[in-house]
């Protein structure tokens, strides 16, 4: 349609053709793309409503009679339901502590004088570059003596700390450039400190609190191996953790198992076509920083 | 004013909670596990001090190498493929004016997805009776590959696999990364280079590439720590196996410590592991980085 226009509006289409030529091949290039991004979802999706006998026999075809059964053993079988409930209470729990904790040290290194600001900045971001396999297991055994192995607290803490130092880089930068009159005038007022970070920097830092929580929150959403050295007790599993054990090479019955992967990935595909902008900016905000 | 952010109360109650947590749950654990490094630490027992024993013994320990050269083999093709398919994603998605917020959108995609749940799924697409390869029955290809179960050559079938998977998956990050960098050079950069007489390509080459190259350092540490993180996908995929041969590092560590519980031993992995991630952040920021140009 835009070439046949371009051709009669505009004398010189050659080269207008020629440029909408490599836009085609770029679309086509990236539709191709976009399939095989696709596609093993839609696979996967469409064989969970199958019964395991068509898997084998018609593969890729629609599947013959809709029926939520796989949906439902996978729910209640694989305990799926409580883990999405244990995986957002961790969730949760993790992401409004990391960010109250962080903003506050955050606040402490940017604004408050004292001399060892910079020195506990260094200290926070050589938290960033620390794999969380190294302290797994001195924090396995110590949890275990205090108790704290095998409860949803016991995960929430490792979450809060490996968040800090990320919250902390990038609140930090938001405190800093925030003006200095804004607390003087504050201070003229009559606001105790506590009053200024809760009622003026924590408020002005918004958009940096939702970058940080977004990666916090997906991060830990999707953390595997903590969550899995330090849970054995079944009602008390997060989601990747029970799919990981619900799926396994001693399940036999491969539409429950596809129904289960589509169970754990459907909130997070739901939220992310609400706000995929926002996420895709979000998360490259808060990479860039970090 | 002054008076009040100097206030030492102040300041201790708004720095204690983070130092604390960090301090107890980061700083302790990993000194102690420099420590459990050097100790022969079975679990049930206290440690005891045994020197550079479990140092020696990762050095005789097959699986440790095996693991080794697969996390290497992970590093250097994430690093590489990462940077040039997300900049040819990047450059091609800038150039475009429809549905570019669509393509975008579907190739972050999986970034966000659990890779739990992912490699579960690759792991059905890619197994030897169904997905790929119900596909190449169809077609007609006798003796399809067993994707994730062939161990010939140097880095075997499965590794390739996996590595593909997790730069189908992370590619995205990348490819936002190198965008934004990319969008926020100024237009009159460009259209002086094509007054100049370049071509879209030239641009590129001469424009492009060397105003994003402070990006490509933060994109390629991120990848690296990524890559040697690398967990949730292997162990989905293939749990190591067949016969320990897709073991990474972190892997490996989870194998010996929470399976076998030689909780001295597999800290001594984590060391190692640490160290690498260590130099290679070092590494990727020396020679990286070099100049930043204004913009």
């Amino acid at each position: 349609m835009s070439s046949t226009r371009s051709a009669i509006a505009e004398p010189d289409f050659s080269s207008k053709k020629k440029t909408s030529g490599i836009q085609i091949v770029i679309y086509v290039f990236l539709v191709l793309i976009s399939i095989t991004y696709i596609l093993p979802l839609l696979w996967v999706f469409n064989v969970s409503f199958k019964t395991n006998k068509e898997i084998f026999t018609s593969p890729f075809s629609l599947p013959e009679n809709i029926t939520f059964d796989n949906f439902s053993f996978a729910w209640t079988a694989g305990r799926l339901g409580t883990a999405t409930l244990n995986s957002f209470i961790v969730c949760a729990v993790a992401l409004i502590l990391s960010m109250l904790i962080g903003s506050m040290a955050a606040f402490g290194i940017a604004r408050l004088r004292w001399k060892g600001a910079k020195l506990a900045m260094t200290y926070f971001l050589t938290g960033m570059m620390i794999p969380i396999h190294c302290v797994l297991i001195p924090l396995f055994t110590r949890f275990a003596k205090i108790g704290l192995s095998n409860s949803l607290l016991g995960i929430i803490i490792p979450y809060v700390t490996f968040s800090l130092p990320i919250t902390i880089f990038i609140m930090t930068g938001f405190f800093k450039g925030m003006p200095n009159e804004l607390i003087e005038c504050a201070c003229i007022e009559g606001a105790n400190i506590f009053q200024i970070f809760m009622k003026i920097c924590l408020p002005l830092g918004k958009t940096g609190l939702c970058v940080t929580g977004l990666m916090t929150f997906i991060g830990n959403w999707n953390e595997l191996l903590l969550a899995m050295v330090f849970i054995s007790d079944d009602a008390k599993k997060t989601l990747p953790v029970a799919l990981s054990k619900f799926v396994g090479p001693y399940n036999t019955n491969y539409s429950q198992m596809f129904a289960a992967i589509i169970i754990a990935i459907i909130p997070t595909i739901v939220v992310y076509c609400l706000f995929s902008n926002q996420i895709v900016d979000g998360l490259t905000a808060g990479a860039v920083k970090g | 004013m002054d008076k009040m952010l100097r206030n030492k109360k102040a300041i201790i109650l708004f720095m204690l909670p983070a130092f604390l947590l960090f301090t107890l749950v980061l700083f302790i654990p990993i000194v102690q596990s420099v420590y459990y490094s050097f100790c022969d630490y079975k679990g049930i027992t206290e440690p005891v001090y045994v020197g550079l024993k479990n140092y020696k013994t990762l050095l005789s320990d097959k699986t440790f190498g095996i693991a080794l050269k697969n996390s290497m083999f992970f590093l250097i093709f994430s690093c590489v493929s990462q940077l040039i398919v997300g900049l040819i994603f990047a450059a091609l998605l800038t150039n475009i004016k429809k549905g570019r917020n669509a393509f975008k959108n579907i190739i972050y995609l999986p970034c966000v997805l659990s890779s739990a749940a992912l490699g579960l799924m690759w792991m059905f697409i890619f197994s030897p009776k169904l997905g790929i390869n119900q596909l190449l029955e169809k077609c007609g290809v006798e003796e399809a590959p067993l994707w994730l179960m062939d161990t010939k050559g140097y880095i075997i079938l499965p590794m390739w696999v996996i590595a593909f998977v997790s730069l189908w998956q992370y590619v995205g990050q990348s490819m936002m990364l190198y965008m934004a960098q990319i969008s926020g050079i100024s237009k009159s950069l460009m259209e002086a280079s094509y007054i100049d007489g370049c071509t879209k390509a030239q641009t590129f080459r001469y424009i492009t590439l060397p105003l994003i190259k402070p990006m490509v350092a933060t994109a390629m540490s991120l990848n690296a720590i990524g890559s040697l993180k690398f967990f949730d996908l292997i162990f989905n995929m293939t749990e190591g196996g067949p016969n320990h041969k897709t073991e990474v590092l972190a892997t490996h560590l989870y194998q010996q410590g929470f399976k076998y519980f030689k909780y001295g031993y597999a800290s001594a992995i984590g060391v190692v592991l640490l160290i690498l991630c260590l130099l290679v952040t070092l590494f990727i920021n020396k020679v990286v980085k070099t100049e930043q140009y204004e913009m």
